[in-house]
């Protein structure tokens, strides 16, 4: 077990690459922000995971049905190493943290505070949500001081990688579609990508604990611009328009900006009460009870 | 390329480019993927088999391979097909996908009924669920650093 005297100590540890491992004796605040985001991402991938699982019946093609009941284990195996990385830091248990979660006591993604209702969205969700996820979790990944989330960061990160890839595929497959499956797709852009945008948050503090203890290691508002420049020309290329009558090309940067960013959605999903919030918690909460005996009788 | 090498060589080659979709850096010639590859003037058959049946990544592999056995000069027609038997097991890993799956992803690989070591500090694991992110994965713990493993198994 290793030990710092202070904080600056351990900060300058930390800023020569250190990596902590769980059984190190950190400085408590530095456990707290480190849990406090895996816990964040743990619940985030079970709550997804439910969401893609109720897609299983409805999606349309067996194709696109396997990838769904993959990406269902992935998200679930996911939670399931993530909460076991989160309980080892000693504050609460999985138990705990399932129970917050039920209770609306902890937050997870807002992008899961939202209704997936048609196909469309969930191509939506499959092209600009998971690129997202998949770029704040690469710039956590990057040079990430906690070894142990780091590590899972790395298996996780191919595989959202690869939902990324099975994303596009659909996104092409629809945008090369019909006249109806393109307005489809549209209804779901105007819908998602702006809950998409925010899943970044808002600008990073210039205080960001996060940042500073090596966390994260980008700041919110540079990753969310590359998400920018990436998404407007691709879904431009395939003729679909971009919610934001403000939205335009600057020509002297030569990127896209866009208008002003309301983010009082992003505050109000987070406090766990977005448009689907209520229903998603006690879903997931119904599902965990119903599930019980298979505890049980796994524990025997 | 030098003109000594045969055209199944470079075929060969061409394959051993693709990765795993989940392992980048993991070739599925290593992880055993592939079975046969036959060529017949300029028309190459790739036989594939999936770690199993349900991968969800055929499609993206198959697409792979095709486009990288097109690329070879001579070859203008490939086909890639998806296999049934034999049925694949870790035994069909190269030597040292093992190791490269320990060093770069944690990942342990579960060889007959022996115990399944810890990828960082070598201690025996201990099983926790039959299923991990994947349908081929199963997930151990490590009761000496407290490491989450995930094992590949047969």
């Amino acid at each position: 077990m290793r030990t710092w005297g202070s904080m600056e100590e351990f900060e300058a540890f930390l800023d020569a690459g250190g990596i902590v491992e769980v059984g190190d004796d950190m400085p408590h605040e530095y456990r707290q922000a480190v849990f406090a985001f895996i816990e964040m991402h743990a619940n985030s991938e079970l709550m997804g995971g439910l969401t893609e699982r109720d897609w299983i019946p409805r999606t349309p093609g067996l194709r696109h049905k396997m990838s769904v009941l993959a990406k269902t284990q992935d998200e679930i195996g996911h939670g399931h190493l993530l909460y076991m990385v989160a309980a080892d830091m000693g504050i609460k248990t999985r138990t705990e943290m399932l129970e917050d979660l039920f209770a609306g006591k902890s937050r997870f993604h807002n992008v899961f505070h939202y209704q997936a209702v048609t196909w469309g969205d969930q191509v939506a969700i499959a092209f600009l949500v998971d690129a997202a996820a998949l770029a704040s979790q690469q710039a956590v990944f990057k040079n990430c001081s906690y070894g142990p989330y780091r590590r899972i960061l790395k298996r996780i990160i191919s595989e959202e990688g690869f939902h990324m890839r099975l994303g596009e595929d659909r996104m092409m497959r629809i945008a090369e579609g019909t006249e109806a499956q393109r307005k489809l797709f549209q209804d779901s852009l105007d819908r998602w990508f702006w809950p998409a945008l925010q899943l970044f948050g808002p600008d990073s503090k210039p205080n960001d604990k996060l940042l500073r203890w090596h966390i994260k290691s980008e700041r919110n508002e540079v990753l969310r611009d590359k998400w920018v420049q990436k998404f407007v020309p691709m879904l431009h290329s395939y003729g679909f328009t971009i919610p934001d009558p403000d939205l335009r090309f600057d020509e002297t940067t030569r990127k896209w900006v866009l208008g002003e960013i309301d983010w009082e959605p992003l505050k109000r999903t987070l406090a766990n009460g977005g448009p689907d919030s209520t229903r998603r918690i006690s879903e997931a909460r119904d599902n965990y009870e119903r599930s019980g005996w298979v505890r049980e009788a796994l524990a025997q | 390329m030098t003109a000594t090498t045969s055209l199944l060589d470079r075929c060969r080659q061409a394959i051993a480019t693709v990765d795993d979709p989940e392992y980048p850096g993991v070739s599925i010639v290593d992880l055993g993927l592939v079975e046969s590859l036959d060529v017949r003037g300029a028309t190459a058959t790739v036989g594939l088999i999936p770690t199993f049946s349900g991968c969800p990544a055929l499609d993206m592999i198959a697409n792979d391979v095709h486009r990288a056995v097109s690329q070879v000069d001579e070859i203008s027609t490939v086909e890639v097909k998806w296999l049934s038997a034999p049925v694949w097991s870790v035994d069909r890993l190269a030597e040292g996908t093992q190791q490269q799956l320990a060093v770069d992803f944690t990942v342990a690989v579960q060889i007959g009924t022996g115990p399944v070591l810890c990828p960082r500090c070598g201690t025996a694991t201990s099983h926790l669920s039959m299923f991990g992110p994947s349908r081929c994965r199963s997930v151990h713990r490590c009761e000496s650093c407290r490491e989450p493993v995930e094992v590949m198994r047969s």
